[in-house]
C-alpha cells in the first residue's frame, strides 16, 4: 500500500479542527477514526494490482546514439478500474523516459504504454521490474505492486566509421579489376584472359594462349581473393582509457553533468574508451574485407577470450560482430598476450592477416606481446593498430609557460615510447597504425587497402 | 518434474511483490521476537521497585539517599513525624511544645519566620548555611571528607553513639557551644542552647540516609538528636514545578493561558507528519543498480607525469624529452637516418636554418637550463628549429 499527499492534507486540515473543535480530544478521534475509515474504502475499493498482465514489444537491438521505443501493453483481468501510476524500472544508462507514467485501464480492457529508451552506453539492457500504484476511489491511499516484465534491449556500437566505406570501396574497386586500366601488378591472383587491345602491358601477353588462337591475347590479373582475416581486439587494462571526444555520450559523462547530489567535476569531460574505438575501426575493416571477398574472423581477449566469431557469412558478417561486440567492456586487468596469442594460433590454422587493436604502451608490450611477437609473425601477417591520445598531442604543442613546457615534457616522453614501440614492432616485420580516434577507422582501412595492393595478404 | 509449456506463460509477467501469507511466513519470527521483548519488558516495569527519582534525606524516600528508615525508627517509638515542604507549612505546625524542628534542605529555609519558631532545632547539610536559623555558627571554607570519625567531645547523643559516618562542612560554634566530631579546624557538629531550645548543626547527612544507617552508630546519633522530642517537623525541599507550570505575575501558568485544543493540535500535527514521511517515503518501483564502466582518461598518466617533473622542477628531464622529441622529428627531414651522430645532425641543422652550429649544439646537446624560464627559452628554440626546418 502507499499513502498520496492528499491523505497528508488531510490530516493537516484536521490540525485546524482539532484545534477550533470545543471538544478538542474527541475531535482528534473523530479526525483520525475518519481518515483511516477512508483510506480502508480506498484500499479496499482501489484496483487490484496482482491480477494485472504485462505484454511487451517493440525494440530489441538499436545502434548507441538511437532511440529504442518499448510498448507495454497493460492488461486489466480484473473487476475494477486500475486508475494510478506505473514505473517501468531500467537501468540509468538506459535512459528510459518518462519515469513515471500515468495509468487508467478498466476492469477488463488493456491499455498500451510506450516507454522511451535513450541509451547512453553499449550493452545489455535489461527492464527490472514493472511498479503499479492503484489509487482508490478516493485518492487518500492506493494499492502498490511489481511485477516482472522481461524485456532487454542491446545497444550495439554505433559503426560511426561507416561513412568513410564508400570512399573506401570505391579504392578496392580499382584495385578489383573493375577499373578500366587494369595493368599487372595491381594483384597477384591470375583472373582472366581476353584479347589485346592497345596500350596493354606487352609483359602480359600469353604466347601459348596467342599461339592457340588467332588473336593475341593477354593475362589480366586481380588481388588476392578469399583470405583470411582475423581481428583481435585486446579488452585488457589499456582500452579503458579515455580518448578524444565521446561523439555520442557515454555513461560516464553523463554521472559527471547531471544530478544534484553529484559534484560536478571541473576536469573535461572524458571521451570514449580506447575499446570503443578500436570497434568502430574494427567494424570499418571487417565491412571492407568481407566486401572484398575475404573471411573475416573476429576475436577479443584479455585474460580469455571473450568473443570469438567465425565463420560468418558476408552478409551476416557485420550484424553477427556488432552483436558479439555490445556487451564486452574494457576489464580492468593486464591482457594475458600469451594466451591470446595461443588463442589466435590454435584458431588461425592457414596464414592470414591478423589486426591486433590494442595500445602501444611500451610497458605492457615488454612483458606482453614483444616475447611471443615472433610465433604469431612467423606464420601470420600482423598488424598492429592503436588509438593515440590527441590529449597528448596537445598537450605537446602547449609551450607557453613553465607549467605548460613541463607537460610538454612529458607528453614528449610518452610520443618518444610510443615511437620506439612501433619502430621496435616495424623490426620484427609488423605493420602499425598509429592514429588519433576521429582517424583510427580511415587508417586502419587503408592501411589494409594497401596491403592487399601490395598482394602480401 | 514437470515443466510448464503454456504459450505466453514463459515470456510473460509475474507479480514479485509479497503477498499476504509470504509476509507473515517471512515475518512472524520478527513479530514473536518483538513480542517476546514486550513481555519481558513489561513484566520486569510491573515487578520492579518503583524508582523514582531520589530525593535525598526525604524522609518519605525509600531511595539509598532517602531517610525512610530512619523516620520509620522515629515513629516505632513514639515519635510523630510530619513531612512539610514549605516555610508556612513548618511555621503552622509549630504549636505545640516539645516539637522539634528538622531542616534537611538549608539553601530555601534561611526565613526569620522558621527562626522564629522555638523549640529544639537540628539543621542538617553541607550545602549553605542558614545564618538565621543558627546564629553564630561559620561555615570554615575547605569542608572535610565524609568518613567515620570519633565524637571526642562531652555531648552525651555523641558520645552514646559513638564513631559516626560524618564529614561534609567544618563548623565552628558561637561561644558557649560544643563541638564533635573534629574536622579540619572545626568540628562536624555543634551543638549549642538558644533561646530555650538547643540548635544543634550537622556537616553532612549522609549517616542519616538509608544506606548508611545501618553502619556504625549513625542510627545512634540520629535518635539520640531527635528521638528526644514528641514530634519533628522535617522540613525537605519542596517538588519541583515544570517550567511551563510555574505561575506568571497574574497567577496564571503557561498551561492555564493556552487554549484547551493546543497540545491536541500538536498530537494532529504528529499525526500529520507521520502521513507526510508515509507518503514521500514509499517509493514507487525499486532503487536500480548498475556497473558501470571506469571512467579514466587515457592521458592521465601523462599528465601525472608533467606534474611530477613540475613538482621536482626536473628541468634535466624535462629538457631531455623535448630535445629527444625535436631530434626525432627534425633528423628525417634532414635525410639522416636515425643513427646518425651528433655533429651530423648539428652541422644538418646549422645548414639547414642558417644559425650558429654552436648555438643549435647548445640547444640540442647543451646543458640543461638552470632555470624555468631557460626551460621555456629551450621549448621556444627547439619550437623555431622545427618550424624552420618544416617550412624548408
Amino acid at each position: 500500500m502507499a499513502l498520496t499527499g492528499r491523505a497528508a492534507l488531510v490530516a493537516a486540515l484536521g490540525i485546524v479542527v482539532v484545534l477550533l473543535a470545543p471538544q478538542p480530544g474527541a475531535a482528534l478521534a473523530g479526525v483520525c477514526l475518519l481518515l483511516a475509515a477512508a483510506i480502508l474504502v480506498d484500499l479496499v475499493f482501489a484496483g487490484a494490482v496482482r491480477p494485472l498482465r504485462f505484454h511487451r514489444s517493440g525494440d530489441r537491438l538499436i545502434r548507441l546514439g538511437q532511440r529504442a521505443e518499448v510498448e507495454l501493453v497493460v492488461e486489466n483481468p480484473g473487476g475494477r478500474r486500475v486508475r494510478g501510476a506505473l514505473r517501468d524500472a531500467w537501468p540509468p544508462s538506459a535512459g528510459a523516459s518518462p519515469r513515471v507514467l500515468p495509468l487508467d485501464v478498466p476492469a477488463g480492457e488493456r491499455r498500451r504504454l510506450v516507454l522511451t529508451l535513450d541509451p547512453t552506453r553499449r550493452g545489455d539492457r535489461a527492464s527490472v521490474a514493472v511498479t503499479v500504484r492503484s489509487l482508490g476511489p478516493l485518492g487518500l491511499a492506493a494499492r502498490q505492486g511489481s511485477h516482472r516484465a522481461p524485456w532487454s534491449v542491446r545497444v550495439l556500437p554505433p559503426f560511426l566509421s561507416r561513412k568513410h566505406l564508400p570512399s573506401r570501396l570505391a579504392r578496392l574497386r580499382e584495385l578489383d579489376g573493375r577499373h578500366p586500366a587494369l595493368v599487372r601488378g595491381q594483384g597477384t591472383e591470375f583472373d582472366s584472359l581476353r584479347e589485346y587491345v592497345v596500350g596493354d602491358d606487352v609483359r602480359s601477353i600469353d604466347w601459348r594462349a596467342t599461339a592457340r588462337r588467332h588473336d593475341v591475347v593477354v593475362r589480366t590479373w586481380r588481388p588476392e581473393r578469399d583470405r583470411r582475416v582475423l581481428i583481435v581486439l585486446d579488452t585488457g587494462r589499456t582500452s579503458a582509457g579515455r580518448v578524444g571526444d565521446a561523439p555520442v555520450p557515454l555513461a560516464g559523462a553523463q554521472a559527471n553533468g547531471g544530478g544534484l547530489l553529484v559534484r560536478p567535476d571541473p576536469r573535461p569531460v572524458p571521451g570514449w574508451p580506447r575499446l570503443d574505438w578500436s570497434m568502430d575501426a574494427a567494424l570499418l575493416l571487417a565491412a571492407l574485407a568481407a566486401r572484398a571477398g575475404d573471411q573475416v574472423d573476429f576475436l577479443a581477449h584479455d585474460r580469455a577470450v571473450r568473443a570469438w566469431v567465425s565463420g560468418a557469412s558476408r552478409t551476416e558478417l557485420l550484424s553477427s560482430l556488432v552483436t558479439a561486440m555490445a556487451p564486452i567492456e574494457a576489464e580492468l586487468v593486464e591482457a594475458d598476450s600469451q594466451a591470446m596469442v595461443a588463442a589466435i594460433l590454435s584458431r588461425a590454422k592457414r596464414r592470414c592477416l591478423v589486426v591486433l587493436l590494442t595500445d602501444l604502451n611500451s610497458a605492457s608490450l615488454d612483458e606482453g606481446l614483444m616475447p611471443v611477437l615472433p610465433q604469431l609473425s612467423s606464420r601470420h601477417l600482423l598488424l598492429v593498430a592503436a588509438v593515440s591520445d590527441p590529449r597528448v598531442a596537445a598537450m605537446a604543442a602547449q609551450r607557453a609557460s613553465a607549467e605548460q613546457v613541463y607537460d610538454a615534457a612529458a607528453a614528449e616522453r610518452a610520443r618518444l615510447d610510443r615511437r620506439r614501440v612501433t619502430a621496435r614492432l616495424r623490426r620484427h616485420g609488423v605493420e602499425v597504425v598509429d592514429a588519433p580516434p576521429d582517424d583510427i577507422a580511415p587508417a586502419l582501412a587503408d592501411a589494409y587497402l594497401a596491403l592487399k595492393a601490395a598482394g602480401r595478404l | 518434474m514437470s515443466v510448464d509449456l503454456r504459450p505466453g506463460e514463459t515470456q510473460g509477467s509475474h507479480s514479485t511483490s509479497p503477498t499476504v501469507c509470504s509476509v507473515w511466513r517471512t515475518g512472524r519470527a520478527a513479530v514473536a521476537l518483538g513480542l517476546v521483548i514486550l513481555a519481558v519488558g513489561v513484566l520486569i516495569t510491573l515487578f520492579s521497585p518503583e524508582q523514582g527519582e531520589s530525593r535525598p534525606l526525604d524522609p518519605a524516600d525509600t531511595s539509598l539517599a532517602g531517610s525512610k528508615a530512619l523516620a520509620q525508627l522515629l515513629r516505632d517509638r513514639g515519635v510523630t513525624v510530619d513531612r512539610v515542604d514549605s516555610v508556612e507549612a513548618a511555621v503552622a505546625k509549630a504549636t505545640e511544645p516539645g516539637r522539634l524542628l528538622l531542616v534537611t534542605a538549608t539553601w530555601f529555609t534561611d526565613d526569620p519566620a522558621l527562626a522564629r519558631v522555638p523549640g529544639d532545632r537540628v539543621i542538617v547539610g553541607s550545602t549553605r548555611l542558614p545564618s538565621q536559623l543558627a546564629p553564630g555558627v561559620r561555615d570554615l571554607p575547605g569542608g572535610s571528607r565524609e568518613r567515620s570519625r570519633e565524637p571526642e567531645c562531652p555531648l552525651p547523643a555523641a558520645t552514646a553513639a559513638g564513631s559516626v559516618f560524618i564529614g561534609g562542612s567544618v563548623l565552628t560554634g558561637p561561644p558557649g557551644s560544643t563541638g564533635c566530631y573534629p574536622a579540619g579546624k572545626g568540628w562536624s557538629l555543634v551543638s549549642y542552647p538558644h533561646a530555650g531550645g538547643t540548635i544543634t548543626v550537622v556537616g553532612s547527612g549522609e549517616f542519616m540516609s538509608n544506606l548508611r544507617l545501618s553502619e556504625d552508630g549513625n542510627a545512634a546519633l540520629a535518635l539520640n538528636l531527635l528521638g528526644t522530642a514528641k514530634a519533628v517537623t522535617w522540613l525537605v525541599e519542596p517538588d519541583q514545578p515544570a517550567v511551563g507550570d510555574l505561575a506568571g505575575p497574574e497567577g496564571k501558568s503557561v498551561h492555564d493561558l493556552m487554549p484547551p485544543g493546543i497540545p491536541w493540535a500538536v498530537g494532529m500535527a504528529a499525526i500529520t507528519v507521520l502521513l507526510l514521511a508515509l507518503w514521500r517515503g514509499r517509493r514507487l518501483g525499486p532503487v536500480v543498480m548498475e556497473r558501470l564502466p571506469v571512467v579514466v582518461r587515457a592521458a592521465e598518466t601523462v599528465e601525472g607525469r608533467g606534474r611530477l617533473y613540475r613538482a621536482r622542477r626536473a628541468r634535466a628531464s624535462a629538457a631531455d624529452s623535448l630535445r629527444a622529441g625535436t631530434i626525432d622529428r627534425v633528423t628525417p627531414r634532414l635525410g639522416l637516418g636515425s643513427g646518425a651522430e651528433r655533429h651530423e645532425v648539428v652541422a644538418a641543422l646549422a645548414v639547414r636554418t642558417g644559425q650558429d652550429p654552436q648555438q643549435v649544439g647548445a640547444a640540442l646537446y647543451g646543458p640543461a637550463p638552470v632555470d624555468d624560464a631557460g626551460l621555456v627559452a629551450l621549448a621556444g628554440y627547439l619550437d623555431a628549429i622545427e618550424r624552420t626546418v618544416s617550412e624548408h
